[in-house]
Formats: C-alpha cells, structure tokens, sequence
C-alpha cells in the first residue's frame, strides 16, 4: 500500500548540509522521503527517534545515522504520527507517568533512601566487628603525635575513674591529651580523649567524671559509627544536590542527630555516675558554667564522625538541670578520686615532659 | 528560506521568551528537589534544548541532542575516579595531622591539589568538547579528536606562568589557553582557527589589577585633603574618628563596586578580542557586548535574584544564553554542500567533571 501525503517535511541526510524538501511516501514499516529528482530511503521506521520541538516542526533522528533529521509541519497525518515516537518532554520515565505522579513518586523514593540512611546506622552500626572499628580508630589516633600524657600516678588515678564507670573498661583506651582545650572526643575503637585543657580548668574530680561517662556513653550507644555511616550514606545520597544547599541539608541532619545522641550519652553518664555513687551535682555545675559559654557566641564546628563534648547541642542549661535532676537524695556519695589521685592526674600533662604539647598547627 | 535579509541584524538570533523557559525551569526545579538534585542533568538537558532550538543560525535553528543521561554518567564518573578518592586521600591525610605527620599531610593535599588543578583543565576542554559534538545545525555537529589530557598539561603550565610575575601575566594565559583550546575543536568538516592575540588586553587588566591600590592611595589622599582642612584635630576628636570611620567605609564599599565593575570591564574585552579571534573556514565571528553591557547585565541579573528571593536564580542559564546569542555576530559565507559531516569521535559521558569542578565551558 502507499500513500503520498502533503504537509511540510524537511530533510537533513547528516552527510552535508543541504536542506531538501521532501515528501514522505510510506510502504509498511517503510518509507522513502522523494525531492524532486531524488529518492532517499528506504528507511525503517523502527530506527526513527524523536530528537526535539523545533519552533513549529517535530524533529526525528535516525538511529546510527548522525546528523539524519526529518522535519515535520503543519497538519502531519495521524496514520504518519501513529507510526512515529511520540514527543519527549520530561525524559523517560517522568513522560510515562506524567508530571504529577512522577513527582509523587520521586518524593517518596528520595524520603526512602533518606530515611535509609538516616535510620540505618543504628542497626548498622552494632554490626561492624569491633576489629574494623578498633582498626579505624588506631588508623585515626595512632599515638596521637606523642601527645599523650603519662605518669604512673596519673595512669592510676585515670584507671581508677574507667573503672569505677563501667563495668567492661578492658575495651576502652582512654587518654589524657596535652591540648589546651576544654574538650573531650570519642573516636572509634573504644578510644576516649579527654584534652588537659578540660582537666585542668575542673573543680573537682567528679567533673572529669561526668564527662568521661558521657564519652564512655558515646562509645557503648556505637554513637561514632553510626555518625560515620551516616555521614557516608547521607553524601552518597545527598551527592546529586547542588554543594551548598547539600551541606546545609547534611549538616542540619547531622545535627539533629547529634543532639539526640548527645541526649543518650547524658543518660548514660548520669546512670554511670550513680552507680560508681559518684555525685553528678560537679558534672551539672560544670555545665552551668559551660552555659555561660554558650552565650558567647559558640560555633557549631562539628569536626565530622567525631562527636565533641564542647559542640554537642542540648543546651547547656538543660544539661545542666537533667544532671540536677539525677540527684538521689540522701544517697552516700563519695568522691571520685581522692584529693592526693586528683592531684596526680590534673597534673599529670605537666610532669609528663615526654609528651608534645598542643597541635603543632591550626586546628579546624 | 524566506528571511528577510534587509531586516536580519545578526546571523544569531534568539526567539525564546522567558514566559515560555519558565514553564520549563519552574518543573525543573520541583523535579530536582524532589529526587534530591539528581533530575538536574535531565533539566540541563531540557533547558539547551530548549535554548538551543531557540536559537536561530541564518537560517536555521540550532539543536541539541544531548542528553540527561549522558551528564548522569559523567556525574557518576567523576564521582567514582575523583570524589571517593579525594575523600579517602582527606582522611588519610587528617589522620596524619592527627599523628603529627604534618608534612607527610601537606605534600598529600599538595599532590591532590595538583591534580585537580590539572583534571579542571581537562574538564574545560572536554566540556567545550562535548558542548560541540552535541550541537547541530542542518544536521551537522561539531566536535574534536582530542581527548584534552596534553590540554590539561597546558592549563597548568600556563596558568603558573600567568601567576608566577605577580600575577602580571594572566591575559597572556587566559589567551593562550583560549586559542589552545579552539584550535582543536571543529565543525562539520571544518577546523576552527583560533588567533586571538592577548596584549591589546593589558591595558584592562592593569585597570583591574591596579583598582586595589588606586583605592587605597586615593583614600589616604583623601583623608589628607580632610584633615588638612578640618583644623584641629584634638577639638574634633570625636568628629575626626567619625570621618575616619566614613573613609573606611567608602573604601570598602569602593572595593565591593569597584573591583566588580573593573572585573567586568576586563572580561569583556577578553571575551571580544577572544571572540574577535576566532574563524571557521570562510566565517568570522564577533561579539558585541562592551563592558556597559555586561555591567548592566551583570546588574540586572542580580536584581532578579534579590527581588525574588533567589527563585530567579533558575532563569540564569535563560539570561546567559540570550546574552551570548544577542551580542554573537559572524561574518563571511557557508556554503552548504561542503559543510559535511563531522568524523569526529562522540564521547558516550557528559560534562561531569566540569559540573563537577563548577565552571563553565566558554
């Protein structure tokens, strides 16, 4: 059968650029498009693709012929249009649902991978053997440029406070850093830094120990792991947004989760100090006086996979009326260390002349 | 072909409207937050096609046959042979800060830094590259034979020279890699020949170059010129310290306009004498825009964008395009018979390291 129909139809053989009015002369699956002295085909019509919407035309391509072009315009036949690829418009699968559901559709998968991500760590995080952790964190920490401080007093007075706040303190490294910073870090691998700065600058011996239980509390909830994991899957997913509004969006996760992390560390530290009978009314002072702090303007510079005590954000005054609260009355607390133990370890970093002090460069 | 030749002003023309972009761009957006920003190659796509076919040569519209998945590929690319390693390379080297291994650190981040100097290179030609080999026009596209890695080693040598004589020699670089870049690329069967020459360039660079210091020497002048009509100073004390402040401020604010518009001055003529250079086969080309109208331009983009709370952002790539459409002219004849098709290879991936690195092709 064939048929001869007349609208506009343009040719471009992709071999020169000469522009050829043709005529589209349809046989099957076939056609040939005529110019006035010249047959061009035959050509298949399972080959042709749409390639765009040109000012009033319909553009086609010709697989594995670059640069073919059939330009339609005007009133194309419907047996002609029936036998081409329809119009693109979103790409593939948006055109096949349409806009609306497509848009449904997408939310509801990126909410998906983002609740993924987001909820995952938690049970993921419990699953990684504690050799890979443990690896990681020598990887991380090695021996931290030679930074730890040690005496044997000071050792001492260190062990007597793990193990007075849990109950498996063989797993755990906990160390005394030679920075004068009023900070505290858990790393992976069970590894606990307190920094000298922090040391130094508490009143008392129960202080250090409220934020050594909150670190020791970070270790136990896996909270490290889980913010690595976290971390990683949100730039995995968050990879295909634009870098600033992506950071944002991973930062404030990030932080939400800190929070609540930061929340179960407190817990943890509150239930420690209780049961070593370890007053928490020193822990709770201290963050009275971190709250001063807070007013002053603290930045939120989250180093990331590394859970600070100083950038954690429940607020320091909430913080400090939980630890409060935790008071048993009329409970027997005694101290922590005692004065002659506490003693050794607050100057611990300053007879131990071995160790390297400070960081050596700007720390971010 | 019924063009009306006495009223054509340019071989370029641009028809679209930004009425009709918008019913793009605005799907675009919503497309794109909803599958997290990874829509955004195919709402490229949709944009230069539509911009593209827009996009009026002599006599027929310009095309663009890329597609969405290409840049997603490119993306994934990047992603895979840069992005994982450049973040392990950052925590081993954190590590070794940690350890006091600082210098073993520095020279890591060094050598990553290098590298990437050196993939931007590549990234800028293979981009234009790209850009070329997608674009057709009567059915015949563009493109270039070159994988772009001896580019790259160029953008790097170049650009240390261009920095090296305290900076002096930026034009002389920019230029160089230019004409570098566009001797390799080519259309249909015709190569494109690149001339541009850099020193009729100095003269606005050294404006550029020297606004810092002129604002400076005529803030001090200035406040000489002040003080000395001002009288005592141990009288005016508090007065004094207010004009103080005020300079300051002028200086700053000089700064924050001044070095903009210099900047702009600059490119401008570095886009024409670029432009002006260029030649494929019988055809010249030309741009128009003198620093006026980029500054205008530059303005007025960024008044959209405030007085739309940063939506107008999404009608940027509309204005970029109609700006380089509206100044581009080119003279001299085609003849169409021998405009046959390209032979040169097509690259399966897009733009990815370019969109990766953030830069622009042209």
């Amino acid at each position: 059968m064939t048929t001869l129909t007349f609208f506009n139809a343009w040719h471009y053989d992709g071999k020169s650029a000469v522009r050829r009015k043709v005529e589209v002369q349809t046989i099957g699956a076939q056609f040939f498009l005529l110019e006035t002295e010249r047959r061009h085909g035959p050509f298949a019509f399972a080959d042709v693709e749409y390639v765009a919407h040109k000012g009033d035309a319909d553009v086609y391509g010709l697989t594995g012929q670059d640069g073919w072009r059939l330009m339609l315009s005007g009133p194309v036949p419907a047996e002609l249009t029936a036998m081409l690829p329809a119009r693109r418009r979103y790409g593939g699968w948006v055109d096949r649902l349409g806009l609306g559901k497509a848009t449904i559709a997408f939310t509801l998968a990126s909410a998906a991978a983002v609740a993924v991500v987001l909820f995952s760590p938690q049970w993921l995080a419990p699953l990684i053997p504690s050799s890979v952790d443990k690896k990681l964190g020598d990887a991380l920490v090695g021996d931290f440029g030679g930074r730890f401080c040690s005496t044997p007093a000071g050792d001492a007075a260190l062990k007597k406070l793990v193990v007075s706040l849990d109950t498996s303190p063989r797993d755990l490294q906990v160390e005394v850093a030679k920075i004068d910073m009023i900070n505290a870090v858990a790393l992976p691998g069970g590894k606990v830094i307190l920094f000298d700065g922090l040391v130094k600058q508490a009143r008392s011996p129960d202080e250090v120990a409220g934020v050594l239980a909150h670190e020791i509390g970070h270790v136990r909830e896996k909270h490290v792991m889980q913010a690595l994991l976290r971390q990683m899957g949100l730039a995995v997913v968050l990879g295909g947004v634009d870098g600033n509004s992506g950071a944002l969006v991973n930062n404030m996760l990030a932080m939400s989760y800190s929070r609540e992390s930061e929340a179960e560390a407190d817990a943890h530290s509150m239930k420690a100090l209780g049961n070593a009978a370890i007053s928490p009314v020193a822990t709770a002072s201290f963050f009275e006086r971190l709250s001063e702090l807070d007013g002053s303007a603290r930045g939120g510079d989250e180093s990331q996979g590394i859970t600070g005590y100083m950038s954690s954000h429940p607020l320091s005054r909430e913080r400090k009326k939980a630890f409060e609260k935790s008071i048993v009355k009329g409970k027997n607390y005694k101290p922590a260390l005692t004065s002659a133990e506490w003693t050794e370890l607050k100057t611990m970093c300053t007879q131990d002349r071995k160790a390297k002090s400070g960081f050596g460069f700007d720390f971010e | 072909m019924s063009e009306d030749l006495g009223q054509r002003h340019s071989a370029f023309r641009f028809h679209g409207t930004w009425q009709e972009f918008a019913g793009i761009a605005f799907p675009n957006l919503l497309l794109s937050i909803v599958t997290l920003g990874i829509y955004r190659f195919w709402a490229t796509t949709r944009e230069r096609e539509y911009l593209w076919g827009k996009t009026d040569f002599i006599d027929e519209r310009l095309e663009w046959t890329g597609r969405g998945m290409e840049l997603f590929i490119g993306f994934i690319m990047v992603f895979f042979l840069i992005g994982l390693p450049i973040i392990v390379i950052q925590l081993i080297s954190q590590g070794l800060i940690f350890r006091g291994e600082t210098i073993i650190a520095a020279v890591v981040t060094l050598i990553m830094f290098l590298l990437l100097f050196y993939l931007t290179g590549v990234a800028y030609f293979r981009a234009l590259r790209y850009r070329l080999s997608r674009t057709y026009w009567r059915g015949i596209r563009g493109g270039s034979n070159d994988p772009g890695f001896q580019y790259g080693l160029s953008y790097m040598w170049k650009s240390f020279a261009g920095w090296t004589p305290i900076f002096l020699m930026v034009p002389w670089s920019m230029i160089s890699l230019w004409n570098e870049r566009w001797n390799a690329m080519s259309f249909g069967p015709h190569r494109f020949e690149a001339a541009a020459e850099w020193k009729p360039l100095m003269k606005r660079y050294l404006l550029f170059y020297l606004v810092p210091f002129l604002v400076f020497v005529g803030a001090i002048i200035f406040g000489i010129a002040v003080a000395a009509s001002g009288g005592q100073p141990d009288a005016l004390g508090s007065s004094g310290m207010a004009i103080g402040g005020i300079l300051l401020i002028v200086a700053i604010l000089a700064m924050y306009i001044i070095l903009p518009l210099a900047a702009l001055a600059f490119y401008s003529k570095y886009f024409r004498l670029a432009v002006g250079g260029l030649r494929l086969h019988n055809l010249e080309f030309e741009f128009r825009a003198r620093a006026a109208d980029w500054i205008l331009f530059f303005l007025a983009n960024m008044a959209i964008i405030i007085c739309t709370l940063g939506i107008g952002y999404i009608f940027m790539p509309y204005r970029n395009w109609k700006f380089f459409i509206d100044h581009m002219e080119a003279y001299g004849e085609i003849n169409v018979d021998e405009l046959t098709q390209s032979e040169t290879i097509v690259s399966k991936h897009g733009e990815g390291l370019l969109d990766a690195f953030d830069v622009g092709a042209i």
